[in-house]
Parts: C-alpha cells; structure tokens; sequence
C-alpha cells in the first residue's frame, strides 16, 4: 500500500504543482489570452495600468486576508472605504480651507483618516472578540453603519475642491525617461517638446508604491512574526489557541482593526488618484476582496491563505477588468466573470483537498 | 422570593419579545413626533413599501433556518425585473395586447428567477460550496446579467397598465358617496381625486397571500419541518431519512423564486424595469429582518412570524424618519445598530439561546 501509495505521489508531482499553483497559471493564461486578443495588451503602460487598477482590490484583500486566516470575515471593508475617501477628502478641504499649504494638508488628512478609519475595525473587532458576535453579522451591521455615517458627511454628494496637488501624487510616477536625453526622479519634466512627451516613459506609478510599502510590512507580519503565528493558530483551532495562552479577544480586535486599516487606506488612494472622495467609492469592492483572497487560497474555515496568494487574486481581478476594456466588452460583465471565477476557485479547492496542504 | 422569581422572567420575555415591543415603541415614538404618521393613509404607505423586504425575507428565512444564507436575493431581484420588464416593452411594441404582455412578461421573469436559485441550490447541496461563497458568486453574476440586459439603463415603454395595476387599491371609499371594491367609483370629479381614500394596496393583498401560504410551508407541512431539521442538526437529519441534498436545493430556489416575486412587484410598482444598485444593499435589509426576527444564523431557529416584524421595524423606521424630516442614510446606520443590537440581545438572553439547541 505505502509504495503505490508513494508511486502515485510523485508521479502527480507535476500536477500537484499545477494544482497549488492554479493562480498563478490561470493569470498567466489571462494575461497571455489578452495579449493575443487585444491590442497593444501588452505594453508598459497597460501592465502599469493593471497594477493601479488591482490597487482597491488589493488593499481590502490585504486586511481581508488577516480576518479571512482567522476563520472571520469582514463584510464592511467596501464602505469602509468609501469612509475613508469622504474623510479623506473632507479634511484636505477643510485644512485646505484653514490656510495650510498643501505639503501639510495632504499627509495630516491622510492621518486623520486612518485615525478615524480604524473605528468601524475596532468595534468590529470588539463585537466580534468581546461580545461574541458572529463576524458575519457584526461586519453586515457595520456595512449599513460606514454607508449611512458617509454619505452623511458627504451630504450625499461627491466632495470637491481637493488641493490640486492631491491628483499630482495620486496620478504621478516615480520616474520619467525621455531615452538618450532626460532621467527625471519624481518630478515631471517641464517645457518638454511635444515629441518628446511622447515618447517619454513614465515608470512606475507613486500610488503602486505606497501600497506596496503596506503590502510588504504587512506580508512581514504575517509570515514572520508572533502576530502572524498567532493568526493562523486561531484560524486553525480557536481552542487549541486559547489554551496555548494566546489572548485571542485582543488579538481578534487587533485583526479588525488592520481590515479597517487597509480599508482607509484604499479611501485615501482613491482620493488621491479621482480628487473626490464618496461614498459609494468601494460598494463594488467588497466582493472583490473577499474573491482576491479566495482566489489566492484561502479557505472561509480559516486556517490557511497567505499575502502571495492575494496579490495573485487581486491581480487576476484587475487583469480581467483592463483586458475586457481593451477589448471593448463592456465592463459589468466584469461582474459575471468574477461571480463564476469565485466559484470556480472554491469548486478546485472543494474536490482536490490535498492541494490545500496548509489547513490540515 | 416572589419578586426574585419574577424578576428574571420579566427579563427574559423582554428578550424574547423585544422585537415585537420595539416596534410597538417606534410608532408610539412617531406617532407622538411626526405629523400625518399615524394615519391610514401612512400605514397603508408603510405596507406598500415593506413589500420588496417582506418577500425577500421570507426566501431568506427558509435558507436562515437552514443554516445557509443567500446572498444573492437583491440582484436576483433585479435580473427579474430586467427580464421581465424587457419582455413586456417588446412585446407590447410588436403590437400585443397589454394584457397579454403583463401575463407573459411576469411568466418569463419568475422562470428566469428560478435558474439563479437552481445553481445556487446545485453548488450548495451538491457540491458543498459553502452557501456564503456559492450566493456571492451568484451576487456578481445575477448583477453582471442585469446589467448587461439593461445596459444600465432602466428599461422604460412597458404597458401603461402595469403602474396601474400595481398601484390599484383592494378597496376605494370616497367618503360619504362611493365605496367600491378593486376598480375606482365610476364618475370622479377633478376635485374628488383628493377626497378618495384606497384602502390596502392590491400588491400587498398579493403578498400578504404568499405570506400566509410560506408559513403554512414552514410551520405546519413536512417540508417545513425538514427545514427546521436540517438546521438543527444535519447529520440527524441525513440519518432520520431526510433527503438533504434534495431538500436543499428547493430552499436556494425556493429563496430565488420569492426574490424573484419581489421584483416582479417592483416593476409593477414603479412602472419601470430596473437594476439593482450596489449601495441599495436590499440583502442587507432582508437579512438584518430576519435576524433582528430572532433567527440565528447557526440554523435551527427562526420564524417567519420574527422575519416580517423585523421588516416592519425597519420600514417603519425609513418612514418615519422620512416624515420626521431626517436625511434618508441615518436608515443604514440604524438599520446596522438594530442588527448589531439583536444579535448581542440574543447572545444575552440565555432561554433563546437554549430553544436553538
């Protein structure tokens, strides 16, 4: 038995290979799909563009996956988001108003934001730890909640008259090369010719850094420290993680409050990248983040997914949205798609168990 | 020893009964604060609008008891309004007869609306898709069809008879001349317009029907029993000889099939085909009735007695607000508070939480 048994494990090496790795092949059919299908697919700009477009999905994805590990989930993060652009966009104009120059306003709004952000995540995170709320309906409760306290503050309309140069870094690159003549370090050359805009490169947008930034301290969390073993100690088994010491109350707050984190966040570049904030900015996102993570592995029993496997998701998700574009499909089929994308991944994981090895 | 005894007991039909007293609180409250609130007029205004949620709530109910839930009831709800409402513009611009076009155009939206509800059922009880992931998925691509239907537009050009119909009276009284059933009195005058008073919608006649007959369904038939069982404990129900799996798949269309009643009454209501948006959030609102009901979400408990107060909370809420003058989005942040509050009230009150086990 043992030997068949092992015959049949190497011989299915490959496969399993494929199998754990169906993300990430699957995106690179997509891309490969769209390259051939559409047209100039494949170019600096578009990969750019996918990876400003992955960005919302990417950052709810984030905190998502921290819940998601923990066997929660967080159905809030949409319009979380879209509290955290109105509250965002609300005190540029405000502090805009008060007389400070824009180097000021801008990073002390982004602040205020995340202060006010993390709320809705700490008392999700208090319902769901202290008070034994299924996370389900704490974070439903909270989703009606940041909706209605948004569109309040934003007195049901988009806010406008955001610094100017708001825009300027939601929509500028790290550097600008006009080839054999300019290397140009954040600053947008000025007085070019116009034949030279247009051949200038603009490489890397400022927007995809700043998330990155996030992004990869965060991976740091939960791969390598205490917090991140913990996460998934409590996502395994909530008994065994109770008795191994860990205060799991406090840590569960803790996990909301960095899904409310990224939420914010996602606010904050997104005013940054329109010059407006509303209310609605991330009602489309929530499913989104919740298909990212699920895509990139992760089990709603808790226990396994990991920050790779988001990016991969939220990547998918954003390729589908630029190529359907390029394509000239129009963009709520978006919605199909990731309807049955969401499925699909859910159906692999369901029938090849084995693929899924962390959980066990 | 007495008052001690009797303490606890207040308590704990407080904790049981909090839904039905808050609801009794909310129109004191209103009637006292708004002008016009308590009136026939504005409890029939009231019902009329309940009527989306109502249906909504009942589906979501069966699949509660079950432990499942459905995600996907709102943009159902709209890919059948869409369906529906396509129909009936084309057919009646091919030249048919109002009549026909109202008869087949609601026929091809609920057969529509049962497809969502059949997968559902398939991914859930087949193959152990989790019902939270399985109606996500049918929530992007029920809204991706609606939309593409409709272009995003809504759908305008149905039969003029289908607003009027859906905004029909059962009864009409004009006060102190005609009392007639169904039809207006004959002869109105430009000014007695103002004086008639329409007792009790027809749409909410209609779903008032559905109602009676879905909690014969589940309280009082073997079907509605094996809901109950299932939510209770699978694997007793799979030993006593319930066919899960079957069963299953009738609840998710069953769910289906009530979303797609409601948005065949919306379209009736308005005159109008259209989309669900994001942020009109409707799963919200019949999940948050259901539960604010005393249903729980484990399964096992729930009925739909609970579901409708619970509606009725949150609409009577949304219009009284209205008429207090208060901006429409404080409906969402109460309507999360009063979510919020019934589950931790539950939580709380140790004889429901006995009743589930």
């Amino acid at each position: 038995m043992p030997e068949t048994v092992l015959a049949a494990r190497r011989r299915s090496g490959t496969a399993l290979w494929m199998g754990r790795n169906w993300a990430l092949l699957f995106l690179v059919l997509e891309v490969a799909a769209f390259i051939l299908l559409g047209t100039n697919f494949y170019s600096l700009e578009n990969l750019q563009n996918i990876f400003v477009a992955c960005l919302p999905m990417l950052m709810l994805g984030m905190g998502q996956t921290f819940v998601i590990i923990t066997g929660g989930i967080d159905l809030s993060v949409g319009f979380v988001m879209g509290f955290g652009a109105v509250i965002c966009a609300k005190f540029m104009v405000i502090l805009q108003a008060a007389g400070l120059p824009p180097s000021a306003s801008i990073p002390l709004a982004a602040l205020i934001c995340i202060a006010i952000g993390v709320i809705p995540g700490l008392v999700n995170g208090t319902l769901v730890a202290r008070l034994k709320v299924p996370p389900f309906l704490a974070t439903f409760g909270m989703y009606g909640i940041a909706y209605g306290v948004s569109e309040l503050v934003s007195e049901n309309t988009p806010i406008s008259g955001l610094p100017a140069e708001a825009g300027l870094i939601g929509n500028e690159y790290i550097f600008y090369v006009i080839p054999r003549k300019l290397f140009s370090f954040l600053v947008r050359p000025e007085n070019a010719s116009p034949a030279d805009l247009r051949v200038m490169l603009s490489i890397i947008p400022t927007i995809v850094v700043i998330a990155f930034i996030f992004v990869i301290v965060f991976a740091f969390i939960l791969r390598r420290t205490r917090f991140g073993q913990h996460n998934y100690a409590i996502g395994g088994n909530v008994d065994a993680a109770v008795r191994s010491g860990i205060n799991v109350p406090r840590h569960l707050t803790w996990v909301y409050i960095i899904s409310a984190f990224f939420a914010s966040l996602s606010g904050i570049l997104y005013a940054l990248k329109y010059v407006t904030g509303r209310a609605d900015a991330g009602s489309a996102r929530m499913l989104d983040s919740v298909v990212a993570v699920v895509i990139g592995g992760a089990s709603l029993y808790g226990g396994t997914g990991n920050v790779k496997g988001t990016i991969i998701g939220a990547l998918i998700i954003a390729t589908l949205e630029t190529g359907m574009v390029n394509l000239g499909v129009p963009s709520h089929n978006r919605y199909i798609a990731i309807g049955l994308i969401l499925v699909i991944a859910v159906l692999i994981d369901q029938f090849f168990p084995e693929l899924v090895g962390k959980g066990e | 020893m007495h008052s001690q005894a009797v303490g606890p007991k207040i308590l704990a039909f407080v904790g049981e009964k909090w839904a039905s007293i808050f609801l009794l609180i909310l129109v004191v409250v209103f009637s006292m604060v708004g002008k016009n609130f308590f009136a026939v007029k504005n409890f029939s205004n009231i019902l009329y609008f309940a009527t989306t949620y109502a249906l909504l709530a009942v589906g979501e109910t069966f699949v509660i008891v079950t432990g499942g839930i459905d995600l996907s009831v709102g943009f159902v709800m709209g890919f059948v309004g869409v369906t529906a409402s396509i129909v009936m513009r084309d057919m009646l611009a091919a030249g048919n007869s109002q009549t026909v076009c109202m008869i087949v155009g609601t026929l091809v939206g609920l057969a529509a609306g049962v497809l969502p509800g059949l997968i559902n059922g398939y991914l859930v009880a087949r193959l152990r898709v989790p019902p939270f992931i399985a109606t996500l998925g049918m929530y992007g691509v029920a809204n991706g069809l609606a939309l593409n239907l409709s272009q995003g537009f809504p759908i305008y050009f149905l039969p003029p008879r289908v607003q009027e119909i859906g905004n029909s009276f059962v009864a009409y009284l004009l006060p102190g001349r005609a009392f007639t059933f169904f039809e207006r009195p004959p002869n109105l005058q430009p000014g007695d317009l103002r004086n008639l008073i329409g007792i009790i919608p027809g749409t909410v006649l209609v779903v008032a029907v559905i109602l009676l007959l879905s909690m014969f369904l589940l309280k009082r038939t073997r079907f509605g029993q094996h809901t109950y069982a299932i939510g209770g404990s699978k694997d007793a129900a799979i030993r006593s000889g319930i066919n899960v799996p079957r069963h299953l798949m009738w609840i998710y269309v069953l769910s289906s099939v009530f979303a797609s009643f409601a948005g065949i009454i919306y379209v009736f209501r308005i005159g109008l085909g259209n989309f669900t948006t994001f942020s009109s959030s409707y799963e919200l609102f019949a999940i948050a009735g259901v539960v604010i009901g005393g249903a729980s979400l484990m399964g096992g408990r729930g009925t739909l007695g609970g579901a409708i107060i619970g509606v009725l909370i949150l609409n009577t809420l949304e219009n009284g607000l209205n008429i207090v003058g208060i901006p429409a989005f404080y409906r969402y942040i109460a309507t999360g508070l009063i979510l919020i509050a019934a589950v931790v009230i539950d939580q709380f009150t140790p004889e429901r939480r006995s009743a589930g086990a």
